[in-house]
């Protein structure tokens, strides 16, 4: 009796320990991720200023090995992030009937924030495995190509008479507001679960932020589309 | 002549055998100050004898008239009814259980949490009846006042998402308790100790944040900052107890 | 049928608020099986409610420099008009100071006395040194020397309940909330227990025990408009005065707090007047230094209530947007944001949920309302009722007899503890040496004629009187004939009606099934005690021809020591419609009948 006791009051302790632990990596992998999709998005908005700029940042990357480790190291990350998280997604029908419900008879704002970055989740996490799928298989990672696989039509040819469905254009599009959705939000609800910082100016702070990299996203896109369009404002591949 | 209201009120009283849960409206004349504790009363005098609610203080001290006011969890009878539309829902809070219409069983939720989490002063010293009181900061005893300002409603565990799917969640009520005796000097247990009641996902790691406690508390507790407080006292300790020798 | 379950223990606790919750722990330490039954969850009984503070004579703010036990129980003595058990008194005011520093110990969070010079709203410059840094601190309350009510900001009964209850639930005693104690089972000599239903379900269960202790609270409900939560029916005094053998003392004796704030009759503490608020009538004139030059807006709660009704027939009354009774303004403007949002922050609250006023910008409507009943089962200073052995009373609804005429503001938590520690005591004393055979045939006549009872309820047998109706009839009677100002004509026609009431509501029938947990027929069971018990107070008040504390004769305005230095006994004959009155004299030996000090019945004539 008393030992039965003694190994539950023990298992149960150690279990405490690992919901501590898993709940620390999954905030701390959270944090890593914002901050690479963070930098990730200055990085490429330096297209904006101009190609040569991009370029020369991109080979740098590769050539101090950053790219070949940053990559693998980023997509482990990115397992574990999933992992940890998704363990806390409402994923069971019932619990998903129960969220959809208290969501909307409560009208309350986070409450459908954290809707949303459940939703986005998913598409963040099939979004993320094409693009890296995409850019794997066109290395190396240079404005030229990246112009080009912007501009180019997808899989699948889909045209109107002479309009031709501008696939990767609207695929990232989508990607960069649900990973910045995502993103922003997460770190917001990181801050507010550990943090000191009043939580309506901190968001409000987080949202600022998250429009910013947006706004810079959009118009790195836009930049590499009239690179593909006039290539000379590219350059070539050096 | 007030506005006439319609409130729409759960029904179900599951000691009547083939009771079946609905929505039933009563309309009522509105007259000036009337609060939602004035106006469900008139409906069991006037209208409907058989409606299940309970109020205790009337005056939003004792925690007892939480329900589902047009979907939000509040008190009762401090909801001026006009400050709502002139149609509105009233029902039970979820998670706990459902004793008839809008009363749900608090007591026995609560009285299981406080259980759990040991909310009690626990000491070694024995108290001597001829001794003066052991000196205290002010200021900490006014700390110490604000978690204990909790009336035990249950608004922060029927609005948590996660209080809704996990039975074992105690929602910012049962982790603000256990803040309340954390920073009690009086209470003599090493973090290690309160880390075996919170520091697991039935309590503090089990929190995701989303903030509907801090939002609708009807006491205005900063159930935040005693939340982020918690989690980062237990990490701390959770930690110290993984890697033992570690400094934090 | 029989009851569905039946429990034993050895001391059976119906209530959960402080004083029942209190004794249960001195009855658990002693080693004894306790169950406390009570209508709501321990931590929502009405002791919570209380806002102000609890009194006791610790010294420890400056002042409050050299106070004691004596000064307090003079102060207690004075404020009852004479009319308390001075022995009780005594005890309670040398007690009641551990009793706090325990409850310290057990984590309530007392304020503190801080160190260095301070100016208060009210003019007061006081100076706390460092010596006393840290300990329990005060504020001033009304009809008291000296500072000494001890408080946690406004959250005094909060905290207080909750830390108690905390130690109920570390000695795991068990609560059955949500159950209502119907009726007490005894065989004429000892007390048995008693009938409860299950508020859950309808069902009656029964308790048995060989101590039963009431701590069931006032009885405040009796009036439509009171400060009391709406559990406050005076339900324990009720089926103790239905044995017919247990009296209920000094019911006349109810208390009108100066500050209740219409519609709904919330109380504003009189911590807001001890802080420095004042009283203003509609001319913004603040008139009680006019009445009460010494002690203003702070002299004792009859006399403050008798100035301000006073007041408000002398012509000076605000006109009330909410009821066709006019108030009064509490005005505590002056007190500043920050004082009356940290310190005063419950009522502050309650001003700006329920009438939308910020009060530390606006005034607060406020008019003299019902708010305690000093009478209730009258007990020996052990607290065990008269009539019935094995049966104990402590708490608002006992007349343990510390408060008299008239309560002082914080003495009435302070009772609570120190009653439930003291008599709780007693209880486990008697209890250890009692041995006790429970005559089942009395058990199960009991529960038998509860659910006859019942059955008659649900099925109209007897008639089909509107339970709401009678009470509401029963409120407003209360508050036109035995309110503040009373005369024997006008107690003569409430009386009557009561009496009348009382036929009626014998003759209830319900309109819904009665099934399950329904609320009408709750109320409808417990309606004739509550009648009962408005008829003690309105014919003891008829009866007692002076004026003493609250009690207030317009046709009678000396208090009379010579004839009525006493205490009505109130009993319930079997088949009566009115109570039958004893009285039991009220000694005096520590303090002879003198002067208030303040108060317009006191300085009557002390005839020898
Ligand atoms: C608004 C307000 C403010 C106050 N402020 C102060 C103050 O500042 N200082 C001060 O000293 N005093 C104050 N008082 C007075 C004081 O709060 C009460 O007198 C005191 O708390 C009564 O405590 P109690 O334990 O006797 O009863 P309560 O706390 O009223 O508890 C009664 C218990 O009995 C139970 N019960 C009742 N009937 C039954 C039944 N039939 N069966 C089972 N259980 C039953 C209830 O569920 C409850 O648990 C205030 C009172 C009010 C109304
Ligand atoms: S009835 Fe007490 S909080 Fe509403």
């Amino acid at each position: 009796m008393e030992l039965a006791k003694n190994l539950n009051a023990s298992v149960n302790k150690s279990f405490g320990k690992t919901d501590l632990l898993v709940d620390l990596a999954q905030s701390i992998s959270g944090v890593i991720l914002i901050g690479f999709l963070w930098m990730h998005m200055l990085f490429v908005a330096t297209i904006v200023v101009s190609p040569e700029l991009f370029d020369a940042l991109s080979e740098g990357l590769d050539k101090y090995y950053l790219a070949q480790f940053g990559i693998p190291a980023t997509i482990l990350v990115i397992i574990i992030h999933i992992f940890l998280a998704g363990r806390r997604a409402p994923l069971r029908l019932r619990d998903l009937r129960i969220t959809y419900r208290m969501a909307s008879l409560m009208k309350h704002y986070d409450t459908w924030v954290w809707v949303g970055q459940v939703i986005t989740a998913l598409g963040v996490g099939i979004m993320a495995s094409m693009h890296l799928w995409t850019i794997l298989t066109h290395w190396p990672l240079r404005a030229a190509t990246s112009a080009a696989r912007v501009a180019s039509n997808g899989p699948a040819d889909i045209t109107w008479g002479s309009f031709t469905f501008p696939y990767y254009v609207v695929f990232y599009v989508i990607f960069l507001i649900f990973g910045e959705y995502h993103g922003g939000f997460g770190l917001y609800r990181i801050l507010v679960k550990w943090g000191w910082w009043e939580r309506h100016t901190m968001g409000w702070v987080l949202k600022g932020i998250t429009v910013i990299i947006v706004v810079l996203g959009l118009t790195a896109l836009y930049t590499f589309t009239k690179i593909a369009a006039n290539p000379a404002l590219g350059g070539a591949i050096h | 002549m007030g506005r006439q209201i319609t409130i729409s009120c759960f029904r179900f009283n599951p000691n009547i055998p083939g009771d079946k849960p609905r929505m039933q409206d009563y309309k009522l004349e509105e007259y000036e100050g009337m609060t939602l504790f004035i106006a469900l009363n008139d409906i069991r005098e006037k209208l409907d004898p058989t409606l299940v609610f309970d109020f205790v203080c009337r005056a939003a001290i004792c925690g007892s008239c939480a329900m589902l006011i047009n979907g939000r969890p509040r008190l009762a009878c401090k909801t001026m009814t006009r400050n709502l539309p002139s149609h509105f829902t009233v029902m039970p809070l979820p998670v706990f259980k459902l004793i008839g219409d809008l009363s749900v069983d608090t007591g026995k939720w609560f009285r299981d949490l406080q259980m759990r989490t040991e909310a009690w002063i626990h000491t070694t010293k024995k108290f001597d009846f001829n001794a003066l009181e052991v000196r205290m900061d002010n200021k900490i005893a006014e700390e110490i006042y604000e978690p204990e300002r909790c009336v035990e409603c249950g608004c922060c565990v029927a609005c948590c998402i996660t209080a809704n799917i996990r039975d074992d969640f105690m929602g910012a009520t049962g982790i603000n308790r256990v803040c309340r005796f954390i920073i009690d000097p009086r209470d003599e247990r090493a973090d290690a100790e309160y880390f075996e009641v919170v520091g697991d996902e039935g309590g503090t790691f089990g929190c995701v944040g989303l903030m509907a406690c801090d939002d609708m508390c009807p006491m205005e507790l900063p159930l935040q900052e005693n939340l982020a407080f918690v989690r980062r006292k237990m990490a701390g300790a959770g930690l110290k107890l993984t890697f033992p020798g570690i400094k934090l | 049928m029989s009851a569905k379950n039946t429990h034993y223990c050895d001391v059976l606790v119906i209530g959960a608020g402080l004083a029942a919750n209190r004794s249960a722990i001195e009855a658990a330490q002693a080693g004894l099986s306790v169950i406390i039954l009570s209508l709501v969850p321990p931590r929502r009984s009405h002791s919570t409610a209380a806002q102000g503070g609890m009194q006791a004579s610790l010294g420890n703010v400056a002042m409050g420099k050299g106070d004691n036990p004596q000064i307090h129980f003079e102060d207690t003595v004075k404020g009852s008009d004479w009319g308390c058990d001075q022995e009780v008194a005594k005890m309670f005011c040398e007690t009641v100071p551990s009793m706090i520093r325990q409850l310290d110990s057990w984590g309530v969070p007392w304020n503190r006395v801080t160190a260095g010079k301070k100016k208060y709203a009210s003019g007061i410059e006081t100076e706390d040194t460092k010596e006393k840094e840290g300990l329990i601190t005060a504020r001033d309350f009304g009809g008291t020397a000296k500072w000494r009510c001890c408080y946690t900001s406004d959250g005094t009964g909060h905290t207080v309940v909750f830390v108690v209850d905390t130690v109920v639930c570390k000695l795991n005693i068990p609560v059955h909330d949500r159950v209502e104690a119907i009726s007490l089972i005894h065989d004429g000599v000892t007390c048995y227990g008693c009938v409860a239903r299950d508020l859950r379900n309808g069902e009656l269960n029964v308790y048995l025990a060989k101590s039963t202790i009431i701590g069931t609270g006032g009885a405040g409900r009796i009036y439509a408009a009171s400060t009391n939560a709406v559990i406050c029916e005076g339900t324990g005094g009720a089926i103790a005065l239905k044995t017919g053998l247990v009296p209920l003392g000094n019911m006349e004796a109810i208390q009108f707090h100066p500050t209740g704030m219409p519609p709904v009759y919330i109380l504003m503490t009189e911590g807001a007047r001890g802080d420095g608020g004042y009283l203003l009538d509609k001319n913004m004139h603040r008139f009680m230094p006019d009445y009460e030059p010494k002690k203003k807006e702070l002299a004792s709660r009859d006399v403050v209530s008798r100035r301000m009704v006073q007041h408000i027939r002398a012509g000076f009354g605000v006109d009330s947007k909410y009821s066709t009774q006019q108030h009064l303004w509490l005005d505590i403007r002056h007190l500043g944001q920050k004082w009356v949002w940290t310190n005063l922050r419950e009522i502050a609250n309650i001003a700006m949920n329920f009438n939308g006023v910020d009060p530390a910008k606006e005034l607060v409507p406020v008019i003299p309302t019902q708010h305690y009943t000093m009478g209730g089962v009258r007990t020996n200073k052990d607290g065990a009722a008269y009539g019935l052995k094995g049966l104990f009373a402590m708490g608002e609804a006992a007349c343990w007899d510390l408060h008299g005429f008239n309560r002082l503001g914080g003495n009435s938590l302070a009772e609570t503890v120190t009653a439930g520690y003291i008599c709780g005591k007693q209880v486990a004393k008697y209890t250890l040496g009692a041995t006790q055979d429970f005559n089942m045939k009395v058990v199960e006549d009991a529960v038998k004629f509860e659910e006859e009872n019942i059955n008659n309820l649900i099925s109209g047998k007897n008639g089909k009187e509107n339970v709401y109706d009678i009470r509401t009839a029963m409120g407003t009677t209360m508050m036109e004939h035995v309110h503040i100002f009373r005369t024997g004509k006008a107690l003569e026609q409430g009386v009557a009606k009561l009496q009348e009431l009382y036929k009626r509501s014998l003759k209830i029938g319900l309109r819904s099934s009665g099934q399950g947990a329904n609320p009408e027929l709750a109320l409808a069971i417990k309606m004739p005690g509550q009648v009962r018990t408005a008829l003690c107070v309105a014919y003891g008040a008829l009866m007692r021809t002076e004026s003493r504390g609250s009690h207030f004769r317009e046709d009678f305005p000396k208090r009379d020591d010579a004839n009525w230095l006493k205490r009505t006994l109130a009993y319930w004959k079997e088949g009566a419609d009115l109570p039958t009155l004893d009285y039991e004299p009220v000694a005096t030996p520590l303090l002879p009948p003198g002067d208030r000090g303040y108060g317009e019945a006191s300085a009557g004539p002390v005839k020898k």
